[in-house]
């Protein structure tokens, strides 16, 4: 006999096992403790010394492993972003994997043209709209560097109010400085009520960068301190990609990665303890041909893997992570073999949010079409990474006695447990086309990218995105009139 | 004179042998300038462009440069004022506000392979700053970089700087960094749009027209 209920395995990756992640959590402790990090903020330097750092050579201090330690102790091990109305959308914690799409890319391939083309403010709307519309892209980044903005001291603080205005969908957002994070802190406190409501339900994540190797600048570090106090959450990789910012070897580029990291986790922890830190660095690595940071290579998938590795041995802080994206210029062959290598690594190793969906040319193009295409390829992963139920019904033998039994004719197609099960047994593709050859050319022997561009643009034009009640809208707009 | 031995050791970023070749030319009273220029500066021009065809990469290029400074420094001694000519002055640095250097880092390096002195004002460089020591060099070229778009519009404030001093037809402005793009470069007047430190080098050459 069958137990009542076998337990479905979940495939799950691992790339380290505790001896490596401890071995690269240690460098990472040894880089604070021996090497130090250069803080240019001067309220933060002087928080990190009156906790036990040694000042030395001006703004570099180094910071004993017990710093680390206690700011990984006091951190939240869950972070959950709401959704606009203030309803849980993305429970970031150990296993729950979302994907959303990355920020400001200079150029975008236009839907109507196909040319690459500079962004405008337009296209931040179009793409949070795209966001709010696909089932499997979870949070909307800006994908835009809007080039009409009239003054770029704000250009942040307008692409925050256009996805505002665009989707309901959390969003992560980027800033410059302490005074913009202040006005799209203000945008956010607009939609979400008040201060307060927004700092129980936050429906936004800041993605800020040190510089790597070591350097934490004051504008970033401005921006940490007023997150922490906010209870605005806040991922703060740097550039550690391996060869650029970072050793060659991913062992190394990871220690000092999470090294970065841990410092910004400590001076986040020392402002205001228990405020909410998404963990992470970006190991990437530098192409040595090109000299490109890579979206498209296996290593970045295979440290963002390890970091899930090591959050489950050690950190126990949900984790930054990208995917869905590739080097390519086009949405060509190159462009789904890369995005889907990293979506699916990204899944089945269960990194929590995961970014960048949907660029091209290493983060300088985004592509609408791409993100589309890439909707599906979550879907694809979704259904691979849930496992094969093994039940009773699933094992179905009762089905094939009957089919069995109902003679010459008999056949699985018309039996009653295949019409109740396919939907969830199988998956059923959208995009991917599995039609046969003359119904393919029949209708227009279309490729993937020109049938994701036609669902893009069906999902622009039909779906309808909740508005913000007309006093948010007015009282943004006042906001982004008085900048 | 052959620079054989010099200029493959340069090519293979072969230091040690590099600087025996370079040292026994000396010792044999070449003239310095064919060193430099027949040995050094013809081994990074093959260099370049076994690189822009994809037969080497960053790491091993970087070592040649290096190989080559190397050398350049056992020439130092030797060079009389006026003897010794370069390609051309490069003054360098990020603009205003910007901190990332790795991309200006890459530039310079390539370009002194290539010949050119290089004055590195290394990062947040202000627009007087560069004005200054534009003025004070009498550079040939001025190179800007910038990684933050919003750290792009120094690039222009600079160019008018330059402007403002009645310097700024002394000198071509070259410009690059990851949001930099050559509409940009034409928007806000620069001569020349590099987006990476291989361009870097070719554009430098071409607004100077040698060869």
């Amino acid at each position: 006999m069958l137990p009542l209920q076998i337990p479905t395995f979940q495939p799950r990756l691992k790339v380290v096992n505790r001896e490596q992640a401890l071995a690269i959590h240690t460098a990472a402790l040894e880089i604070l403790e021996k090497v130090g990090v250069k803080m240019e903020h001067a309220g933060a330097l002087e928080m990190l010394a009156g906790a036990g750092g040694q000042v030395f050579d001006r703004n570099w201090i180094r910071l004993p492993a017990n710093l680390a330690e206690e700011a990984l102790r006091t951190a939240p091990r869950q972070i959950i972003l709401y959704d606009h109305n203030g309803q849980e959308a993305m429970p970031l914690e150990d296993h729950n994997v979302f994907y959303g799409t990355g920020s400001d890319t200079t150029f975008t391939l236009d839907l109507e043209t196909g040319q690459r083309r500079g962004c405008v403010l337009n296209d931040v709307g179009r793409f949070a709209r795209l966001v709010d519309g696909l089932e499997n892209i979870s949070f909307a980044m800006s994908m835009g560097h809007p080039q009409d903005i009239p003054d770029v001291n704000y250009v942040y603080v307008y692409a925050f109010a256009e996805m505002v205005k665009n989707t309901n969908k959390p969003i992560v957002f980027i800033a410059d400085r302490r005074e913009d994070i202040g006005k799209i802190h203000d945008i956010a406190c607009l939609v979400a009520g008040s201060e307060e409501a927004l700092r129980k339900k936050p429906f936004l994540l800041n993605y800020s960068e040190a510089i790597s190797p070591l350097r934490f600048p004051e504008n970033v570090v401005d921006k940490l301190i007023f997150c922490a106090q906010k209870g605005i959450p806040i991922c703060l990789p740097s550039g550690s990609n391996a060869g650029g910012g970072a050793p060659v070897t991913l062992a190394g580029a990871m220690a000092m990665g999470i090294a970065e990291n841990l410092v910004g986790l400590i001076v986040h922890q020392l402002a205001a303890k228990a405020a909410p830190f998404l963990f992470g660095p970006n190991v990437s690595t530098l192409d040595m041909k090109s000299a490109v940071v890579s979206y498209g290579c296996p290593e970045w998938s295979l440290t963002q893997a390890a970091l899930a590795d090591m959050r489950d041995e050690i950190y126990g802080l949900p984790i930054w992570a990208f995917a869905g994206a590739s080097d390519s210029k086009v949405v060509d062959a190159q462009a789904g073999a890369e995005a889907m290598f990293s979506i699916i690594t990204a899944m089945l190793s269960r990194c929590n949010l995961v970014h960048d969906v949907g660029y091209l040319e290493y983060g300088s193009t985004s592509s609408l079409e791409m993100v589309t295409m890439a909707n599906e390829m979550v879907a694809m992963a979704r259904h691979f990474t849930a496992g094969i139920p093994v039940n009773k019904d699933s094992l179905a033998v009762e089905a094939l006695e009957r089919v069995k039994n109902a003679g010459p004719g008999g056949m699985f197609l018309t039996d009653d447990h295949t019409f109740d099960h396919f939907k969830e047994a199988l998956f059923l593709p959208n995009l991917l086309d599995r039609s046969r050859y003359d119904s393919w050319e029949a209708a227009g022997s279309q490729d993937l990218y020109k049938r994701s561009n036609q669902e893009a643009r069906r999902i622009l034009s039909e779906h309808q995105v909740t508005p913000k009640t007309s006093d948010v809208l007015r009282d943004i707009d006042t906001l982004l009139e008085r900048l | 004179m052959s620079y054989e031995t010099l200029s493959d050791a340069v090519v293979k970023g072969d230091i040690n042998t590099a600087k025996e070749a370079t040292q026994r030319a000396v010792a044999a009273g070449d003239n310095i300038q064919d060193i430099l220029d027949q040995g050094l500066i013809a081994a990074m021009d093959v260099v370049g462009g076994q690189f822009s065809k994809g037969l080497m990469f960053v790491p091993q290029m970087l070592r040649s440069a290096k190989t080559m400074q190397e050398c350049v420094e056992l020439l130092k001694p030797h060079f009389k004022e006026g003897e010794v000519t370069t390609k051309g002055k490069v003054v360098l640095g990020t603009v205003k506000g910007d901190l990332h250097d790795i991309g200006k880092n890459l530039v310079r390096m390539m370009l002194e392979g290539a010949g050119f002195s290089v004055i590195d004002l290394q990062v947040d460089v202000a627009p007087e700053a560069f004005v200054a020591k534009v003025n004070e060099e009498k550079a040939e070229i001025m190179g800007m970089s910038a990684l933050l778009s919003t750290t792009m519009p120094a690039m222009s404030q600079t160019i008018k700087a330059l402007v403002d001093s009645g310097i700024r037809d002394r000198v071509k402005v070259m410009i690059g960094g990851a949001p930099v793009t050559a509409n940009y470069a034409e928007e806000i007047g620069a001569d020349a749009y590099a987006p990476d430190a291989g361009s870097a080098v070719i554009e430098a050459k071409k607004m100077l027209g040698i060869d």
